[in-house]
């Protein structure tokens, strides 16, 4: 038959190719027909259009029953043979020439009809079916088609018989397993049935396929059933036995599939047990063994079947994958692997996931690592079995040398060409699509050097190379887990002086960009830029990490900066309540709940450590540099007068402060008392009854406590009305709230050494 | 890579995703990979009736170039955290380009 022929035959004329008008032949002159020989064997031949549409599902099926048949008849091969004796033994050489693959044609008749009618070619039924010629098949309709197929599965089990021949007629023919004489007469019979195909159809001599078996003389029919039962196991017998070369090996892995794909039909007609697969033994030589002996030889066979289910089981998938699909997936593993092994080393990639996962085991260690976690990132971890063990380890040890070698040769990700703009990247796990990488450069890459802070846009770049240097000082700090441990005694390590000098600079380095060591500039018009960058959210929210890093110096010395600058911080400017405002605008009030909640806590932290002359000299300096009356009427202001003051108190009741410091405060506190006099209710906020003003009853508290008894009477002559307001409020208010505000209250009477309840 | 390792955190934790076909499947994410193709188990749809055919599937591959949208749990997101990924990968690209 030859591939590129192109007939087009017309309606009805049920293949006349004498028709010359119609004959394309001749423009193929340069195309040697004779060379079309292998087109069957390389596209798998002319088939008929299948009607079996369940490819993936039957192909499944056939690939269990071909595994345990092949695996019973390996058992039983030994067994068995004698039974065979008086058929030709198959001859070995043929089976052996597995460069023949034998033609890839599931026969019509397996699906359909139990009596196939004989199809004379390919091309003559191809070209008939959609006719409507007289006699000619009829194009079938969907229900058509799947009330047959319906039919051909209850089909009665005698017919198996001949479709099992019919299909294995072509792998007996192309093993040449059958003796010459009889594929002439084989080729007698042809004429026959077949209407001499033209010349121009390249028919191999072969080429016998359509003829139904029963249709062939018994003695050929009984040749044929004995040498198909005894040659399919025994070719794949020796594809077992034999080392074959790579090349040949897959050719009959490819034939395998094949005839797994010609046995499937015929497959659940054959009689089956209840593991679906076919005794191997006659039912005549079962009948002609004793009671006992049958007994016996079932309950053999019952455990080997099952044994055999087993294997087949376990072997359901095996070869599904060829070995170039498994390199793939190996290489892919690897290139993974490999991208993993760079992240413990280069905490930059994945930063997310491994910060993560450390932070959700450090909170809750008794929660089990997710799977992915356990493979990911610890993969050291108890494991059961031993051998299993064993196994693991040998597989990890391989997979450590392999991902080892692949980094040993790093694979070249970029490329150049001349004169392109840029460079193409190739995919890695990372950024698995390839991508043009512009080139800047130099010049543009290098950020213009800033002069001054003033603008947004260079104060959050401040901001970020703030959390630029601070991320790297942490993976610095985190890396201290890897050093190896001190050990008592001995000089730290090289290893170890390296470190801290790392961390010394990278600690210096950050203080450096929070820009604290500007001078102070009070006659300039903009704000220092510590206290500019300050403004930000962002920004508040790096202190508490910026302090754990700061030692007690440079603490002093950021407290003592925004002390200075209390007035100017944005959270004080915008604290103040305008002449009708009961509330502030939302944005300032969450600046000042991040301010409290981020940077007092530090500063608090440090400040009850602090000792008295730090105290001293901050309220000294506040009360010198900034506007005490403007910042007492805000939240921020108040907290940072009750921190030193409560600081302050403490310091004198412990009793381990000298008689000058404590002179020089009682002096300081004067100055505060004489200069927020006469403003006491401006501390409040407006409508105070019913929001927080928790703060000022603690401001005003602290100040009562460290008051002489002429202060104390000032005081409460001035905040009276506020206290009277508040108790009679908390009468009103939902309980909660009430006590709340009654202890508010209290706090400021307690230190005076009374109580809300003497008010009655 | 931010985005890959940003999701690896979320396995185990239930989102929806809205593909680009405006299917909206809600699941417990079970893995992803780095083309952010993501494996979803015990799928729900979100307007049933719609898409029937959906009805008997219990989990999915997306790939994940139809994936318009990843609905987050809030609670399993640490936002300062990923702030500093975020500065962390641009620290990363920019080290890259001047390489």
């Amino acid at each position: 038959m030859s591939f590129f022929t192109t007939e087009v035959v017309p309606y009805g004329s049920g293949g006349n190719f004498d028709d010359k008008g119609l004959d394309y032949e001749d423009t193929y002159e340069d195309l040697d027909a004779d060379e079309d020989a292998f087109n069957d064997d390389t596209f798998g031949g002319p088939a008929g259009a299948d009607r079996d549409f369940d490819f993936a599902g039957a192909t499944a099926k056939v690939a269990n029953v071909i595994n345990e048949e092949q695996a019973i008849f390996s058992r039983s091969n030994t067994r068995k043979r004698p039974t065979y004796q008086p058929v030709a033994a198959p001859k070995a050489p043929a089976i052996s020439d597995s460069t023949q693959i034998p033609a890839l044609v599931p026969d019509m008749s397996l699906w359909g009809a139990t009596e196939p009618t004989p199809e004379p070619s390919y091309h003559e039924s191809y070209y008939q079916m959609p006719s409507t010629a007289p006699g000619g098949k009829k194009v079938m309709t969907l229900e058509e088609v799947e009330a047959q197929m319906l039919m051909s599965q209850r089909a009665p089990v005698q017919s198996s018989q001949s479709q099992l021949q019919n299909h294995y007629q072509p792998l007996n023919q192309l093993h040449g397993a059958m003796n010459q004489s009889m594929t002439h007469q084989f080729h007698q019979q042809l004429p026959q049935h077949t209407p001499s195909p033209g010349p121009q159809f390249g028919s191999s001599p072969m080429d016998f396929r359509g003829i139904p078996a029963h249709q062939l003389p018994p003695h050929i029919q009984q040749m044929l059933q004995q040498q198909q039962q005894s040659q399919i196991p025994q070719y794949q017998q020796t594809n077992q036995d034999r080392n074959y070369p790579q090349q040949q090996l897959l050719q009959q892995q490819q034939q395998q599939r094949m005839q797994q794909r010609e046995l499937e039909p015929a497959a659940p007609q054959h009689g089956r047990n209840q593991y679906g697969m076919a005794p191997h033994l006659p039912a005549q030589q079962l009948q002609s063994m004793t009671e006992t002996d049958r007994m016996r030889f079932l309950e053999e066979e019952s455990k080997r079947l099952k044994r055999n289910h087993k294997i087949a089981q376990l072997a359901r998938y095996n070869g599904l994958m060829t070995p170039q699909d498994k390199n793939f997936i190996q290489r892919i593993q690897l290139q993974q692997l490999v991208s993993i092994n760079n992240t413990e080393e280069n905490p930059h990639e994945d930063f997310y996931y491994i910060v993560h996962s450390a932070i959700r085991a450090r909170t809750n260690p008794q929660q089990p690592l997710s799977q992915l976690a356990q493979t990911y990132l610890f993969r050291q971890g108890g494991r059961g079995n031993r051998r299993q063990d064993n196994h693991l380890q040998r597989m990890e040890q391989q997979v450590a040398r392999a991902v080892a070698a692949a980094k040993a040769r790093p694979k070249q990700n970029q490329l150049v060409l001349e004169g392109s703009l840029g460079k193409i990247s190739f995919s890695n796990v990372k950024t698995p699509r390839p991508m043009l990488n512009i080139q800047k450069s130099e010049s543009v890459l290098e950020p213009v050097k800033k002069t001054s802070l003033a603008d947004r846009k260079s104060l959050l770049r401040a901001i970020e190379n703030v959390y630029d240097v601070l991320l790297e000082l942490e993976i610095h700090e985190r890396d201290r887990a890897k050093l190896p441990p001190l050990i008592e005694g001995q000089p730290p390590s090289e290893l170890h002086e390296e470190w801290l000098a790392t961390k010394e600079h990278l600690t210096n380095k950050l203080y450096a960009e929070t820009k604290m060591q500007e001078p102070i500039n009070t006659a300039s018009p903009h704000t220092h830029p510590f206290i500019a960058i300050l403004s930000f959210s962002k920004m508040k929210r790096a202190m508490p990490r910026l302090f754990r890093h700061f030692d007690t110096e440079k603490r002093v010395t950021i407290l003592t900066m925004i002390v200075v600058h209390l007035d100017s911080l944005d959270v004080v400017k915008n604290g103040i309540y305008g002449p009708d405002e009961t509330q502030l605008p939302s944005a300032h009030r969450e600046d000042i709940e991040v301010f409290s909640t981020n940077i007092l806590p530090p500063l608090m932290g440090y400040m009850y450590e602090a000792p008295m002359s730090i105290v001293v000299g901050l309220l000294t300096l506040a009360l010198d540099r900034i506007n005490i009356r403007m910042i007492s009427m805000t939240k921020i202001g108040l907290q940072f007068l009750t921190m030193f003051l409560s600081r302050a108190e403490l310091l004198k009741q412990s009793g381990q402060v000298q008689e000058d410091y404590v002179l020089e405060w009682q002096a300081q506190f004067d100055r505060l008392f004489d200069t927020l006099d006469g403003c006491w209710n401006n501390c409040f906020p407006p409508n105070g009854k019913f929001v927080d003003d928790q703060y000022v009853w603690q401001f005003l508290a602290s100040m009562a406590v460290g008051a002489s008894m002429l202060q104390q009477q000032k005081l409460v002559a001035a905040v009276k009305d506020r206290v009277l307001e508040n108790v009679q409020a908390s009468r009103i208010l939902p309980p909660e709230l009430g006590i709340q505000k009654r202890e508010n209250v209290n706090l400021f009477m307690r230190a005076m050494g009374l109580d809300v309840d003497l008010l009655g | 890579m931010l985005f890959f390792s940003f999701f690896k955190t979320l396995v185990d934790h239930e989102v929806t995703i809205e593909l680009k076909n405006d299917l909206c499947i809600t699941g417990t994410l079970k893995s992803v990979d780095q083309f952010l193709n993501i494996k979803l188990d015990e799928i729900r749809v979100k307007d049933e009736q719609k898409y029937p055919h959906l009805a008997a599937v219990s989990n999915v591959f997306i790939r994940g170039s139809v994936v318009r949208y990843v609905h987050l749990p809030a609670n399993a997101v640490d936002t300062a955290l990923l702030e500093d990924a975020t500065r962390r990968e641009a620290a990363n690209a920019a080290g890259v380009k001047a390489r």
